[in-house]
């Protein structure tokens, strides 16, 4: 389990939308004002004109105008054999089972996965390039054969053209999507063996947040990296005082089940420095604490389960055999402020114990598999209306094979990987890590405050000086990072590198020209980042299957929600910029 | 109003018209059209005529809002060619037919109609009485626009640009492509709506067609206006004088002609009338229809 999706900071993402659709706009008015000014009294009758047209049509909007443009699009898409594309999809679901597996019913979580993940990217591969084809050709088709000529001499407006053809795409390309959606649910649930089904769940997680402390008790950035390329999870070592510390927030009596119990489900990695036994999977506990009542409770061992789920049942009533003190899980060790603080050790010496964010979590009751597979595809439909909507817009202003590439060029860069690159570009560093660092100063400081207060002793020295070390140590690198760029911008990065100078000296001050080359630098850092803005993070949309795919429920805030966002995002602005670019043009010109 | 259905009232003012192509890079490529300013006034039939390139159809196009105008100004219906208003009123056909070709005949109208917000049933009941209007077979009108021929796309062209019943109708090249038949159903056609009372603006360069129909024509060359006015008035030879009788004998010729020479006419011409080849062909297609099997060779067609 290595899929840990972050909820998103809706204020920062309706900031930065306002910022790009609304400066954009303005950005457009305003080169359109400028020009008309310089045409003198002629072109300021022509703007008023122009802004007084766009007002009376959004005004005339006609609901049916809309409508029978989307009944034509989806009629030519239906006659041109759009829906050829489930012979391809047909063709993929006759056989893919026998590449597969997994029929003797000896089936694991993974291949359930693989299942799940083939069908929903196989849906996705097959309605992405067809509304991408559809939709970036619509317009320019039309352009180019004319009949939009008979359209426009019509009281249609080019707003209720571009909105036609976005409704009319999306209800085919929905109308496909529905259909293999179908499909694919009867084939996953066939291809399941019968005693495997019980897989086919959609669990509702609480996560929460993990921290960890070393081998000495003193708070640590992470664990130990047992030499993994991919620095995901941290390891803690067993019989230390290394522990992960989870905190779950917003808890009460309604994450227990019907026999009140509280299920806490983990999947832990092990890395073994020696053989052991190997018919036994490494020893671990829970250690539930209650800083302010300055409680705790410690779980009896239990096995870890290697490569697989393991779900802990833990009674609310806490107790151990011979001891004759009682707990109550939740009236004891959850906080006034909600909050249940977990922490896990390894109990095997010098073995040691993986984990990250996402592999403990309260389990709450499940969902059916097909609410959570449903709620995926309704996010393949929203990148699907978002794909429409870009094709669409780019169609009104260029060929339609060089709109086609421009949407697919933009898909490519929507991926997370370029999107972070993009975020350095910009930026000079990884806005990801910064957020990473910054919590982090947070939490030593926390640390260091609890330090100082414990009672005068050695131990206190110990725990002070290395909460200061570590905590000096994250503020040097948060304060690197965040000076942003090292050597400026393009320009000042080819004024050092013909002048031989290095990236940590000052440029010389008091130069207007030095000015200009910073002012010119910040410029295109500027443009920069309004590109990056306008390129959609498909990311958000891709984490949809991620969930279903590991068995998890899609949850709303941190999945469903994003994608509406983001979908509606690009909604206004598209349908303005191409209705914008229908009405300036020329139809008739080549 | 005039007696011939005509007013004073002007459905298209152009002043001053003019449009520039340019290329990528903005630079002037041709002039289409120069300094064009006339006007269509109601309830008449408007001829633009010109040779290939003089700039006839951009006109229209700039009329209908498709191509802007580099300079000029235009009113339609009291309302700017950039307004989409003014399209309530307005039927286009254009030189081909641009229509949707997935669709089929009722489909076709039903879209259009929908562009002009009509309710289900004004829709459909319009749908019938147009197909119907432009004599297009039952039988075809429910196969795809692809599936017709240049004749029958023409009849749906026509009568999606009448779906709204508009005042003014520009045709561009109505009679391109049809048949003899075809071109007389649109010359009547054409006429019917100069009954109706509705303007026509048509371009052509079939002159024979234009005659026929149309009350005034301008004549367009390198995109400038050379010639405007009544049809008739333009056509006619004012110096000579055209008397037309039931036949008569070669002697009854000769009195008549030593009759006119001596009122010091000029005889230049004594002829027996000619029918023109369209009125033949109709006549025969006529004759056909109503007796068939029957078949007549002329004389003159024996060789």
């Amino acid at each position: 389990m290595s899929f840990d999706a972050q909820p998103i900071v809706f204020s920062e993402a309706i900031l930065a939308w306002l910022m790009t659709a609304g400066g954009m706009m303005l950005l457009v008015l305003g080169v359109s004002f400028l020009s008309a000014l310089s045409q003198g009294n002629s072109g300021l009758k022509m703007f008023s004109s122009e802004v007084g047209g766009v007002l009376s049509d959004l005004i005339s909007l006609s609901p049916r105008r809309i409508w029978a443009l989307a009944k034509l699009t989806f009629i030519e898409a239906y006659r041109r054999k759009a829906l050829a594309v489930f012979v391809v999809f047909a063709l993929l679901f006759m056989f893919a089972g026998w590449f597969m597996g997994g029929g003797d019913g000896d089936i694991t979580n993974d291949q359930v996965k693989v299942y799940v993940s083939f069908v929903l990217r196989a849906i996705s591969w097959l309605t992405l390039p067809m509304a991408l084809v559809l939709s970036s050709f619509g317009i320019p088709e039309d352009i180019r054969i004319r009949s939009l000529h008979t359209v426009v001499t019509k009281p249609a407006r080019r707003l209720e053209i571009v909105m036609g053809r976005v409704l009319g795409f999306t209800l085919i390309g929905t109308l496909v999507l529905s259909v293999m959606s179908v499909v694919g649910w009867i084939w996953i649930v066939r291809e399941i063996p019968a005693k495997a089904q019980e897989m086919l769940v959609c669990r509702v997680p609480v996560k929460g947040e993990l921290t960890f402390v070393d081998r000495d008790g003193v708070p640590a950035e992470k664990g130990i990296n047992t030499g993994d390329i991919v620095d995901f999870r941290s390891y803690i070592e067993g019989a230390t005082k290394a522990r992960a510390i989870w905190t779950f927030d917003g808890i009460d009596e309604s994450v227990l089940d019907s026999e009140g119990n509280l299920n806490l489900e983990n999947q832990f990695f092990a890395f073994r420095s020696y053989k052991g036994d190997m018919n036994h999977q490494l020893l671990y506990d829970f250690q539930f604490r209650n800083p302010e009542k300055k409680i705790s409770f410690t779980t009896n061992p239990m096995e870890m389960g290697e490569f697989r789920g393991v779900r802990n049942k833990i009674a609310r009533k806490l107790e151990r055999p011979g001891d004759e003190k009682t707990y109550d899980l939740i009236k004891d060790f959850v906080t006034s402020k909600g909050t249940l603080t977990v922490e896990v050790s390894c109990i095997d010496r010098e073995q040691y114990l993986g984990m990250a964010r996402p592999d403990l979590f309260i389990r709450l009751p499940d969902r059916s598999f097909a609410a959570g597979y449903f709620k995926a595809v309704l996010g393949i439909e929203l990148m699907m209306i978002l794909v429409i909507l870009i094709s669409v817009c780019s169609s009104t202003f260029l060929k339609g094979p060089i709109a086609a590439l421009l949407t697919f060029v933009l898909l490519i860069l929507g991926g997370e990987d370029s999107h972070k690159f993009m975020d350095q570009l910009v930026t000079g560093r990884s806005k990801e890590n910064t957020a990473v660092l910054e919590q982090q100063v947070k939490q030593l400081e926390g640390v260091y405050i609890e330090a100082m207060k414990m009672p005068d002793s050695d131990e206190k020295q110990a725990a002070v000086q290395a909460a200061k070390k570590k905590l000096q140590a994250r503020r040097i690198k948060l304060e690197t990072i965040k000076n942003g760029f090292k050597g400026g911008g393009f320009l000042e990065s080819i004024y050092r590198i013909y002048t031989h100078m290095n990236d940590t000296t000052e440029l010389p001050e008091g130069n207007p020209a030095m000015k200009i080359m910073v002012g010119v630098d910040n410029q295109l850092t500027g443009f920069l980042w309004l590109c990056k803005q306008i390129i959609p993070r498909l990311a958000t949309f891709n984490n949809m299957s991620e969930y279903v795919a590991n068995g998890f429920d899609v949850p709303w805030d941190s999945a469903l929600l994003p994608c509406v966002l983001v979908t509606l995002g690009y909604l206004l602005p598209c349908i303005l910029l191409g209705y914008f670019a229908l009405r300036v043009r020329e139809l008739e010109s080549k | 109003m005039s007696q011939s259905g005509q007013s004073s009232e002007s459905v298209i003012e152009i002043r001053n018209l003019g449009k520039v192509y340019r290329d990528f890079w903005g630079r002037p490529k041709v002039k289409a059209v120069n300094a064009l300013s006339l006007d269509v006034r109601r309830g008449e039939v408007f001829g633009l005529l010109g040779p290939n390139g003089s700039g006839k159809t951009t006109t229209l196009k700039l009329l209908l809002g498709l191509l802007f105008p580099s300079e000029g100004e235009i009113k339609i219906l009291g309302k700017s060619a950039a307004d989409v208003a003014k399209n309530e009123r307005i039927g286009y056909l254009p030189e081909e037919s641009y229509l949707y070709r997935f669709l089929n005949a009722y489909e076709t109208l039903d879209f259009y109609g929908r562009l002009f917000d009509m309710p289900a049933s004004v829709r459909k009941e319009r749908s019938e009485k147009l197909l119907d209007q432009v004599k297009l077979a039952p039988q075809a009108r429910h196969r795809q626009l692809k599936e017709y021929s240049k004749g029958m796309t023409r009849r749906i062209g026509v009568a999606q640009a009448l779906i709204n019943d508009p005042d003014l109708v520009m045709l561009d090249e109505p009679t391109s492509g049809l048949d003899p038949l075809g071109n007389r159903d649109m010359k009547d056609l054409i006429l019917d709506l100069k009954k109706q009372g509705k303007t026509v603006l048509m371009c052509s360069h079939l002159l024979a067609d234009v005659q026929d129909v149309c009350d005034r024509i301008a004549i367009l060359y390198g995109g400038e206006l050379k010639v405007m006015g009544r049809v008739d008035e333009l056509l006619k030879a004012q110096d000579e004088t055209q008397i037309l009788s039931s036949k008569l004998s070669p002697e009854a010729i000769k009195e008549v002609e030593a009759v006119l020479k001596k009122h010091g006419a000029n005889v230049l011409k004594v002829d027996q009338p000619t029918a023109n080849l369209e009125d033949l062909f109709l006549k025969t297609v006529q004759e056909s229809r109503d007796r068939p099997g029957h078949r007549t060779v002329k004389e003159g067609a024996k060789s």
